[in-house]
């Protein structure tokens, strides 16, 4: 196992979406000396079927009026290539929410601040994803917490906000969480009795 | 300073160049100074294209100077040739770097420091970006080998105010300092410290990655003696090229003269363009710049030649201890010249952390190495 710098891209997989040669070159010479895998791929065709972890698209390559524009949002970072920067041109640029771009003409200076702008706002994409789904699970749950709750103050004779206490405290103590403890709470009919603790 | 010993050694170069055979032309040297201002840098070279017609241009010692340089050489195609070390995160197709890169000049020193001297490190520099990156990847891997950086420390450019700094190393006594400040406050430091640790006595291991023969003599012997340094070039060097360099620069400026890592670099820069101009048959950037690719050229560093993949060059990395009489005695250099690095794409973490766990005495040379995890 290697270990690489979360500032090196080495073995990472990019796929050049690009027509002009020149720019290419630049690309292809810039991507190699990050030690990245290079693959291209014709502007004019569908996108291929394996995945890469960043895609560098030429945007001026492909019609806006086209199907493949849809196509193209297929998970990988996308690095757009601008030279045009008409607002039509720019609109049907963000539906594919490049998660990073370079303006036209290239050199070999700005590729890499590119890519580790489009890693860094990918991950964030997951991360946030990921934390949006903890918080609609506790939305979901809200209805469970409250019969919980009410079955406590019923149980115990405490109020809601003593119940509510109450049931926040022994998740703590039983290093669970409220959500948890509360479904437990309903399939028991009350407090569970816990003799061991979870770690 | 530095820039002096540059030009000393760009012009040594061009003399040697018209004065012998083994070139059927001569250059004929512009010279502009913008004195270290680095406004003035875009238009010295700028002037040097438009009026000379120069396509070849030598020099630049500071990053912030060549950022300035390349938008004009790269909009006009010509080539930059740049002696001085940096921090890399950059390979311009109009610039030949010389100089070290990051994989020659800060990993093997700190390489070192986690195998022999300590994990733990108090660093100290400019309010610079040389600093800022050389604070950074010195921070990855210390931490990734499980060691931990003790302080960061900045200076202001120029700034000689560094008692605060010396009376907070001297309280805490880290077991190695890490010094990349620039200049006068790099002076200043390693005598007010060398001072004050002795006043203590204390033996705190100092290194860098930028410390020079010229600069010893300005800190002055008793400061400058025993700092671990990482540089491609050394005036100790041994080997038939250096010595006869070193004869005909001493020769030149006075037996007590002392050559540098920067103005070694810079007579490499004017050799491996005058070498890569004869095998081009012209001075013409693209050619030249194809011809100077993979060529070697038996520089008084050793063997150095450029590689086309990044317009850096192979070069050999050495550590060295300074010593009295403003010299670095060599304790280590790689086995052959390494590849450069600009991007640190090939640094891998594990390899150099797994150092300490190989060491069967880290523990004893890193009394902090376990720490209580709640």
């Amino acid at each position: 196992m290697t270990k690489p710098s979360p500032f090196s891209f080495r073995g990472r997989r990019a796929l050049m979406v690009m027509r002009d040669d020149r720019e290419i070159s630049i690309v292809r010479r810039q991507l190699n000396r990050l030690g990245m895998t290079i693959s291209e791929h014709d502007p004019a065709e569908a996108p291929p079927g394996e995945t890469f972890d960043v895609i560098v698209m030429d945007a001026d390559t492909i019609p806006i009026k086209s199907d493949l524009a849809a196509a193209w949002k297929i998970g990988a970072p996308i690095i757009a290539l601008i030279g045009t920067e008409t607002p039509s041109r720019l609109k049907w640029l963000l539906e594919l929410h490049p998660a990073s771009f370079l303006i036209k003409p290239l050199r070999s200076a700005g590729l890499y601040t590119a890519l580790v702008v489009a890693f860094d706002s990918a991950q964030r994409r997951i991360d946030e994803a990921a934390y949006v789904e903890r918080l609609e699970d506790r939305i979901r749950s809200r209805r469970v917490v409250f019969a919980a709750v009410l079955q406590i103050m019923r149980v115990h004779g405490l109020t809601e906000t003593e119940a509510f206490a109450l049931v926040r405290q022994t998740a703590m103590r039983h290093r669970t969480t409220i959500e948890q403890l509360s479904a437990e709470i309903i399939a028991v009919g009350g407090m569970p009795n816990r003799t061991t603790r979870t770690a | 300073m530095m820039a002096g010993e540059m030009r000393k050694s760009a012009l040594m170069a061009v003399e040697e160049i018209n004065g012998g055979d083994e070139f059927d032309f001569t250059f004929a040297p512009r010279l502009r100074d913008p004195g270290g201002v680095v406004a003035g840098y875009h238009t010295a070279c700028a002037d040097l294209i438009r009026e000379d017609q120069v396509d070849h241009i030598v020099g630049c010692y500071t990053s912030a100077s060549r950022k300035q340089v390349i938008p004009i050489v790269e909009r006009t195609d010509r080539l930059l040739w740049h002696p001085a070390r940096y921090e890399g995160f950059e390979s311009s197709d109009n610039v030949i770097y010389v100089g070290a890169a990051p994989n020659q000049h800060v990993v093997p020193l700190v390489k070192h420091m986690l195998d022999h001297i300590s994990g733990d490190v108090f660093c100290i520099g400019s309010n610079y970006i040389w600093t800022w990156e050389m604070n950074r990847v010195i921070r990855e891997i210390v931490t990734s080998a499980g060691g931990r950086v003790l302080a960061e420390r900045l200076l202001e450019l120029g700034e000689t105010a560094v008692d605060h700094i010396v009376k907070e190393i001297i309280d805490r006594k880290p077991p190695v300092v890490f010094n990349t400040l620039v200049g006068e406050s790099s002076y200043a430091f390693m005598r007010a410290l060398h001072v004050a640790a002795t006043r203590a006595g204390l033996t705190i291991p100092m290194l860098s990655c930028s410390l020079c023969e010229p600069e010893l003599k300005l800190i002055g012997s008793a400061a400058s003696v025993g700092c671990i340094t990482s540089s491609a070039y050394f005036e100790s060097i041994e080997g038939p090229e250096n010595r006869a360099f070193v004869a005909r620069w001493k020769a030149r400026h006075g037996a007590d003269s002392n050559l540098s890592v920067d103005g070694q670099s810079t007579y490499v820069c004017v050799m491996l363009l005058a070498r890569a101009i004869r095998r081009a048959g012209s001075v013409e950037v693209g050619a030249v710049r194809r011809a100077a690719a993979n060529h070697h050229y038996d520089s008084p560093q050793g063997p150095v030649w450029v590689d086309p993949d990044n317009n850096h060059c192979f070069l050999t990395p050495r550590l060295a201890r300074s010593v009295p009489g403003s010299q670095f005695k060599i304790f280590w250099q790689a086995e052959a010249p390494e590849r450069p690095d600009p991007y640190l794409s090939n640094l891998d973490l594990t390899a150099i952390g797994s150092y300490l766990e190989k060491s069967d005495d880290a523990m004893s040379k890193r009394p902090n190495h376990l720490r209580v995890v709640k």
